[in-house]
């Protein structure tokens, strides 16, 4: 059953489309991530499913109310958390009083549980929040009254790798508890880790939605590589790298082949010091949905579809990238990953 | 539902309880020049200009019903309460709407209709503790000067400028409700408090304009007719609670239209 149904959603400011068509479903039970560089209307699409704007042509159900009437939307609201890319508090209030407030209109039965994990200073007033405290009493408020579906619009956005971990988990805790989590973020290796399902958005449009495996696959990894030796970069690319150029003393490549290989083929150098990480985001788009600038996307396609001639140097492994994520330079990442596996 | 009427005039509170003691202080600043005033009070009468006596009245002032109804209530009631209504009801959506409070208040399952109305409702805290408070002071006073007030009229006066607040304060809700600004919204409601004020006092001047002044909320609310002459003018009430559900209506219609 969809839990999130969107339908050609349209909103444009004048001839700006902040979101141009935009249709997919969000399963019970999955964690979807909305993927998506700032200002690709991410929140233009979230803050119309929850009633805030209304969609300029075509509609969403949220919990099976439709979000252009109201009434039903508003009955919806009370299986729904969400936590707002901007948390607007009522700055006076202590964060106790906030959640008491809330409270109020939809309930806390799960207030204290969330607050072991996640504790900002609920006697303090909210104004004298950090960032990360703020962040915290978002993610109580969104969870507290055990909603079914919860929207989460950059929801790490302040906390720190810890914290950051810790919700991970939560969210993928919740999952498997059945809850519905929609998610959306700019970071691609979040939304790797944690989401089932991708949807990713660009200039409004909805440019692709694949399950994370896929992307993960086709994503690669960004690759730095210094060397003893002067190379070559030409004598050194191997088909599996994309955007190689030299560095000082190396390359820098996004290498989107097996993993193994990449190790057996720099093994016959002398490495000084190597990074492997994921790509940006607008790396990706770049390589795989649109900007045919190059033409460089069909490239990658075939070289993983089927096994070129490069592929000879190692047996192409499925399933093999997540062993690489402990070797992920933003640290923590592989435990996290582990945990929800 | 009502959590946001009770987070709401918490909010009010700390506003509610300064003004109350600067409207404690004026009048009280006030009462203690009533005495000499009411000594010179034919001589005042005559020394203003006449469109003064048009904004404030000017009437029997060496009564204490004339003082209060053609002087006091004027000043305190009529121009700076319902300026600081309007100016609150400015600050009802907008600022909430640019500071992003509306959208995690809304993620709650409540209409915007309630939100809207039960912000409104939370006025109810600077007209009662402002309105009881000096009631009180200004009974109080009427023993501290040895002179006598009716109390059930006094009561009247302060009774029936509740309508007259609510419509400042609705004009304050319509244009936050409109506004991008919270600035905006309190400036231009209380700005236009005061105009219509103005308005009212300057079109008794000339019987060719008079019919504007019926356009103007004051014109409802006459604390000299209600003290001095004990007229308390019920049908003039009614207007201005016919004025104020038509601009809470527009208010509330515009309000779950518009984006956020």
């Amino acid at each position: 059953m969809a839990v999130i149904r969107i339908d050609n959603l349209t909103k444009r400011y004048g001839d700006i489309a902040a979101n141009d068509g935009v249709s997919f479903e969000v399963e019970a039970g999955e964690i979807f991530g909305y993927l998506g560089p700032n200002g690709a209307g991410k929140t233009t699409t979230i803050r119309q499913l929850l009633g805030l704007i209304k969609p300029t042509s075509g509609t969403a159900e949220v919990l099976g109310a439709d979000i252009r009437d109201r009434r039903a939307l508003t009955e919806a609201k009370a299986s729904l958390g969400y936590l707002p890319d901007e948390l607007g508090f009522e700055e006076r209030l202590t964060g106790d009083r906030m959640l008491d407030y809330y409270a109020r209109m939809r309930g806390d039965e799960r207030r204290e549980e969330l607050l072991e994990l996640f504790y900002p200073p609920l006697d303090r007033k909210i104004e004298n929040y950090s960032t990360g405290n703020r962040r915290m009493l978002g993610i109580v408020q969104a969870f507290m009254h055990d909603p079914d579906l919860i929207v989460m619009d950059e929801p790490t956005a302040g906390l720190d790798p810890l914290k950051q971990d810790r919700l991970h988990a939560f969210i993928e805790s919740e999952r498997d508890a059945g809850k519905t989590i929609f998610f959306s973020s700019h970071v691609l290796s979040e939304v790797q880790r944690v989401c089932d399902r991708v949807g990713i958005i660009r200039e409004g449009k909805l440019v692709a939605l694949e399950d994370v495996e896929s992307l993960l696959t086709r994503s690669g990894k960004r690759v730095w590589v210094h060397l003893d030796e002067p190379v070559d970069v030409d004598e050194f690319a191997t088909a599996d790298m994309l955007d190689i150029e030299a560095i000082e003393r190396g390359v820098r490549f996004t290498y989107t082949g097996d993993y193994n290989a990449l190790l057996e083929y720099l093994g016959q150098y002398t490495i000084a010091d190597i990074e492997i990480g994921n790509p940006q985001l607008d790396d990706i788009f770049k390589h795989y949905y649109g900007e045919e600038v190059d033409g460089e996307p069909r490239r990658t396609e075939a070289s993983e579809v089927n096994g070129e001639p490069r592929r000879t140097e190692a047996p192409e492994v499925d399933g093999e990238p997540r062993r690489t994520e402990a070797s992920d330079h933003d640290g923590g990442e592989g435990s996290s990953r582990a945990e929800g596996e | 539902m009502t959590a946001v009427l009770r987070t709401e005039s918490r909010k009010l509170a700390r506003g509610t309880f300064v003004l109350t003691g600067a409207f404690a202080l004026l009048a009280a600043f006030m009462l203690a020049a009533f005495p000499a005033m009411a000594e010179e009070a034919e001589l005042i009468e005559q020394a203003f200009p006449e469109y003064v006596g048009g904004l404030f009245g000017m009437e029997a002032m060496h009564t204490l019903e004339g003082f209060y109804g053609s002087y006091l209530f004027p000043f305190l009631w009529t121009v700076f309460f319902g300026v600081y209504v309007a100016y609150v009801g400015g600050g009802t959506v907008a600022g909430d709407v640019r500071e992003r409070r509306m959208d995690l208040l809304l993620s709650n399952p409540v209409s915007r209709e309630s939100v809207l109305l039960q912000k409104v409702a939370s006025l109810w805290v600077p007209l009662v503790v402002v309105n009881g408070a000096l009631f009180a002071l200004l009974y109080g006073g009427s023993f501290v000067l040895e002179e006598s007030i009716d109390p059930v009229v006094l009561a009247m006066a302060h009774l029936l400028s509740i309508p007259y607040l609510l419509v400042c304060g609705t004009i304050g809700v319509l244009l936050s409700v409109v506004a991008d600004r919270t600035e905006s919204a309190q400036a231009g409601a209380l700005g236009a408090v005061f105009v219509l004020w103005l308005v009212d006092g300057l079109s008794e001047m000339d019987p060719e304009f008079e019919w504007v002044g019926s356009l103007t909320p004051s014109h409802y609310y006459d604390p000299a007719a209600i003290l001095i002459h004990e007229e308390f003018g019920l049908v003039d009430a009614g207007v201005l609670l016919v004025a104020f559900a038509v601009l809470l209506t527009v208010a509330v219609g515009l309000f779950v239209r518009r984006d956020i």
